[in-house]
């Protein structure tokens, strides 16, 4: 490694959905992952894959080892479904941002990277109940 | 087993500082980790204008910088794309005004091919007729532009909202605008890659002419 070992930045993708929300820290060209981890890891029941504490714990997790990793800050980029589906980053994101921060880690630009269509497929009809 | 196998793994790779190109005073952009030297090249960095030129102000621009060349320890970029963040292109859009875009693809003097999406926003609510207007002097300008300037003397202009301001100066008597940006500026091809084409087109050409006989 070289001699700047502690100011090494990464970027955060967080895709936070209302099913899931995945966390993957990468280094600066995004080519990289240093470290990932999913809703699943943390919880029992898939309800909750979403929730806001599970991205807390994720987070959680997900800073120490990218402490370890010699990285002191992120970049974060925040996405939802998009496409034709919700726009709206999920419970998820924010919590994480948060927690991500709470852990000791630096935090530069946050961005919004959800996919918005430039008109493409249909939308899927509406939901009945 | 698993944090061993990922030790061996860590001792393979190798940190490359990454460069920005001469254009930009070769400011140090990033850092990216590789187990080989090739694997590094074609990766894109990201940064915005104010974190490269310093100044806090400007972070409404992204720049993406492509890694095309790789030293024993730091590897060297070219620019790629200049975008405006999202947010801050929402925070332009107003209701009742009207939002002008144009997508323009032009060859500098130097044999880049670069597309261009300027956009400008009205004060009010414009006439399709005006609106067409306005396109047209953005196409002029940029095309205008791509014959008198080079690649990098092009990108400065962008960068540093000279173009802009001047679809701005001209457009404005049309309609009054409220603003103009280049939203997106970026590479399409080099001119070798340029060149490579036009050899092919010149056949397509020929056999073409010699169909309509």
């Amino acid at each position: 490694m070289s001699e700047s070992a502690d100011d090494k930045w990464g970027i955060a993708h967080v895709y936070a959905s209302f099913n899931n929300t995945l966390i993957t820290i990468t280094d600066q060209t995004g080519a990289e992952t240093i470290v990932k981890s999913s809703g699943g890891s943390v919880v029992k029941q898939n309800r909750d894959e979403a929730s806001p504490y599970a991205a807390m714990q994720m987070a959680e997790s997900v800073a120490e080892q990218v402490k370890e990793a010699g990285i002191s800050g992120v970049h974060v980029r925040v996405r939802g479904p998009g496409g034709n589906g919700n726009k709206s980053p999920g419970p998820g994101a924010q919590a994480t941002i948060r927690a991500l921060a709470r852990a000791g880690l630096e935090i530069g630009r946050i961005e919004d990277v959800t996919p918005i269509p430039h008109d493409g497929t249909r939308a899927p009809k509406n939901k009945r109940v | 087993m698993s944090e061993r196998s990922v030790s061996r793994q860590k001792r393979g790779k190798r940190w490359y500082t990454v460069l920005a190109p001469e254009q930009f005073d070769r400011e140090e952009l990033g850092e990216t980790v590789a187990e080989e030297p090739d694997q590094v090249l074609g990766r894109t960095i990201e940064t915005t204008l104010g974190e490269l030129g310093g100044d806090a102000g400007a972070n409404n621009t992204k720049l993406t910088f492509k890694i095309n060349d790789v030293g024993s320890d730091s590897a060297y970029t070219e620019f790629v794309q200049h975008e405006l963040t999202r947010d801050y292109l929402r925070s332009l859009v107003r209701r009742g005004a009207s939002k002008v875009d144009a997508s323009i693809t032009v060859l500098t003097q130097d044999d880049y091919r670069l597309q261009v999406q300027p956009v400008a926003f009205t004060t009010k609510k414009a006439d399709r007729s005006q609106e067409a207007a306005i396109r047209r002097v953005m196409i002029d300008l940029v095309k205008e532009a791509g014959t008198e300037r080079t690649f990098e003397q092009f990108v400065d202009s962008v960068i540093e909202g000279r173009l802009s301001s001047a679809i701005y100066g001209e457009a404005k008597t049309i309609y009054p605008l409220r603003r103009v940006e280049i939203k997106k500026l970026s590479l399409r091809a080099r001119p070798s890659e340029v060149a490579a084409e036009e050899e092919v087109a010149v056949d397509v050409d020929e056999s073409d002419v010699a169909v309509d006989e």
